[in-house]
């Protein structure tokens, strides 16, 4: 797994590219918790991501939490099909906010 | 005629007891192996079970062996003296009891009490989770058995018997302690001052070393059994009955070994 | 479907298998591929649990042999089969529950034991894994406190918490009423859908069996009868396999010579 962290229009993105499995998702944890210090606006890109297991989700739900306490802004963008279907399973696509990409959460008004 | 079935049923059963005892020597190898090599393999015996197992096995085990010892060292002062009377060597009592305190008395007192708390509820333990299929799952998980349920068992028998010995040598001294001086008018300081005259560190030595024994044969008897359960309650029960009294058993035979061998 | 989706993931070759001097299992031959339902079928004494514990690798065969992702398992180390076990999850016919863990830490327990995550991503998988078999809010019962159904929808929670690629149920129906195990059915459906797993399920349930089963072995006294789709097995103009979809009792076939010594043997004066 890889990722890249970068600031557009307002919003932190961290793109996430490759597998996030039982091995990966302790990194994905650290590196969301490290960037939600700075109360962003976060954006997940997953468009990148070729398979998502429950610990990756895990730790997603973990980092929407804190941002909710937060008060600050969180959602994925670009799930693909293969992490759609397992946040469907526990119902989680009714909890995050999910949106295409940066460019249609622009269109849900700004920050 | 009836002499065939004999030496059939006599060579069965020997091949059943070799065929168990091998067994429970796997079970103390592996648990060895286990808490010896788990941490380098990443998956080491997990603390908090033995903490629990040492509560189970030794802490809560405390107020019967301090009230049987203390008891024992009593009746061991009233027969001494009676016996000593008669030689009028009466003050020769406290030697006696130092002596069998602490190599023999003491830790068999202990390994009694332990095998009948733990060695029962170990098997029941192990026995009603091998029925449940616990056990079967532990195994699918890809958790050994032995890891997971004996090896804490075993590492809490050897911290806490040894512990549990001491208590008991101690009480079982105050009790001894206690009548002498009632009736010898003996004060209980020079009752313990002349048993440390007598008592070299071998004496204790020699009942903390058999406490490491019988605490593992307690554990590998008990876990044998439970892992060996088969049908339904009947066979649980039974299977804890026998591991009281196979432990019990082995622990006094051992112990006369023990002292033929060391005490002579 | 692509070549994939046929690979087999677990293959029976001449399985034989005795318990003491009785045969259980007579030559049996079996492979399941991929992503697909296989469903173990037959009555009481067939043999099928006994087939099941093999493909969990618990008992060894007198002979035969069972490869797993193409390997034969008795060549797999420990080690080996451990890690390949990560990927199995199993619900076993009474839920196997640890009896003295509450829910959520039986669900957390294979996670506990086997990866480094954070306790927090730990606690959420379990209660992720708990939503998905609809048991939210009983994380702190204690076994004993649940009824049967919950505590197969609790062990399956379990099976699953490791995202495995194969899930292995014993009995899933045995003790449910009708609607509780057509919901575990439903489950179990749902499951192979958003997980990609292989499913294997052992069951006399025809009910259940029909309504699960991408393809079903039925055994017979150890032997296989047939292997085939629900439809092959539902046509078959086999006369043991008819008699087990229809709930008939089987003649007996009788020799009346062999019949009178059974029934005579070892009395005194004859």
């Amino acid at each position: 797994m890889t990722y890249l962290v970068e600031e557009k229009d307002g919003f932190l993105l961290v793109h996430l590219e490759g597998d996030v499995d039982l091995s990966t998702s302790p990194e994905v944890r650290k590196l969301m918790l490290d960037c939600l210090r700075k109360k962003p606006q976060l954006l997940i890109d997953l468009s990148q991501v070729s398979y998502i297991d429950s610990s990756g989700v895990a730790s997603l739900v973990e980092g929407y939490q804190l941002s909710k306490s937060q008060g600050s802004e969180f959602a994925l963008i670009g799930v693909s099909e293969a992490a759609r279907s397992v946040l469907q399973l526990a119902r989680l696509d009714k909890v995050f906010p999910i949106y295409d990409s940066l460019a249609q959460r622009l269109q849900h008004g700004s920050i | 005629m009836l002499i065939r079935p004999f030496i059939e049923g006599v060579g069965e059963k020997t091949i059943l007891a070799v065929e168990e005892a091998g067994y429970q020597f796997l079970l103390l190898m592996e648990s060895l192996y286990w808490l010896c090599l788990g941490p380098l393999l990443n998956q080491p015996v997990r603390l908090h079970t033995i903490a629990a197992e040492m509560i189970k096995i030794g802490v809560l085990a405390i107020p019967v062996v301090l009230l049987l010892s203390f008891s024992n060292g009593v009746m061991m002062a009233i027969q001494g003296i009676v016996t000593l009377q008669e030689f009028d060597a009466e003050s020769q009592v406290v030697p006696g009891i130092a002596y069998s305190v602490t190599r023999e008395f003491g830790v068999l007192i202990t390994a009694i009490v332990v095998a009948g708390r733990s060695g029962s509820a170990i098997a029941a333990r192990i026995g009603s989770m091998q029925m449940s299929q616990e056990v079967d799952a532990l195994r699918v998980m890809g958790i050994e058995p032995v890891r997971h349920l004996v090896a804490p068992i075993v590492l809490a028998m050897l911290v806490m018997m040894p512990i549990l010995t001491i208590m008991a040598d101690s009480a079982a001294l105050i009790g001894g302690g206690i009548y002498t001086g009632i009736v010898l008018k003996l004060s209980l300081g020079t009752f313990i001052d002349r048993c440390f005259d007598v008592l070299v560190v071998y004496d204790v030595m020699q009942g903390l070393s058999k406490s490491l024994v019988f605490g593992v044969l307690i554990a590998v008897v008990a876990c044998s059994n439970g892992f060996s359960v088969s049908g339904g309650a009947e066979g649980l029960g039974r299977a804890t009955t026998r591991s009281v009294v196979m432990s019990i058993a082995m622990i006094v035979v051992a112990d006369m070994l023990f002292t033929f061998f060391l005490s002579r | 479907m692509t070549d994939q989706a046929f690979q087999a993931v677990i293959e029976v070759e001449d399985l034989v298998t005795y318990y003491g001097t009785r045969k259980i299992l007579d030559r049996v031959n079996l492979s399941i591929r991929q992503g697909e339902v296989m469903v173990i079928m037959g009555g009481s004494g067939s043999g099928k649990s006994t087939l099941l514990r093999h493909l969990l690798a618990l008992n060894k065969p007198a002979s035969g042999s069972i490869r797993l992702y193409g390997k034969d398992i008795g060549k797999y180390s420990t080690r080996e089969l451990q890690t390949l076990r990560k990927r199995m999850g199993v619900s076993f016919q009474n839920g196997a529950l640890f009896n003295s863990l509450n829910v959520e830490d039986n669900v957390a327990f294979p996670l506990r034991e086997h990866t480094q995550l954070d306790d927090n991503t730990i606690r959420i998988m379990s209660r992720m894994k708990l939503e998905v078999v609809n048991l939210a809010g009983f994380e702190e019962l204690m076994p004993a406190q649940l009824s049967g159904g919950m505590i197969k929808r609790a062990a399956l929670a379990r099976a699953i918490v490791m995202d495995p690629d194969m899930l292995f149920f014993d009995e899933p129906s045995a003790g449910l009423d009708p609607v509780v195990s057509a919901d575990l059915d439903e489950l179990i459906l749902k499951l192979r859908e958003a997980m990609q797993v292989s499913v294997v399920v052992v069951t006399h349930e025809l009910d259940s069996a029909f309504r699960i089963a991408d393809r079903i072995i039925v055994l017979d006294k150890g032997k296989v009868l047939i292997i085939g789709t629900v439809d092959e097995v539902k046509n078959s103009d086999n006369q043991r396999v008819q008699n087990l979809l229809n709930r008939r009792a089987e003649d007996v076939e009788v020799d009346p010579e062999a019949y009178l010594k059974r029934l005579t043997e070892n009395l005194a004066g004859l």
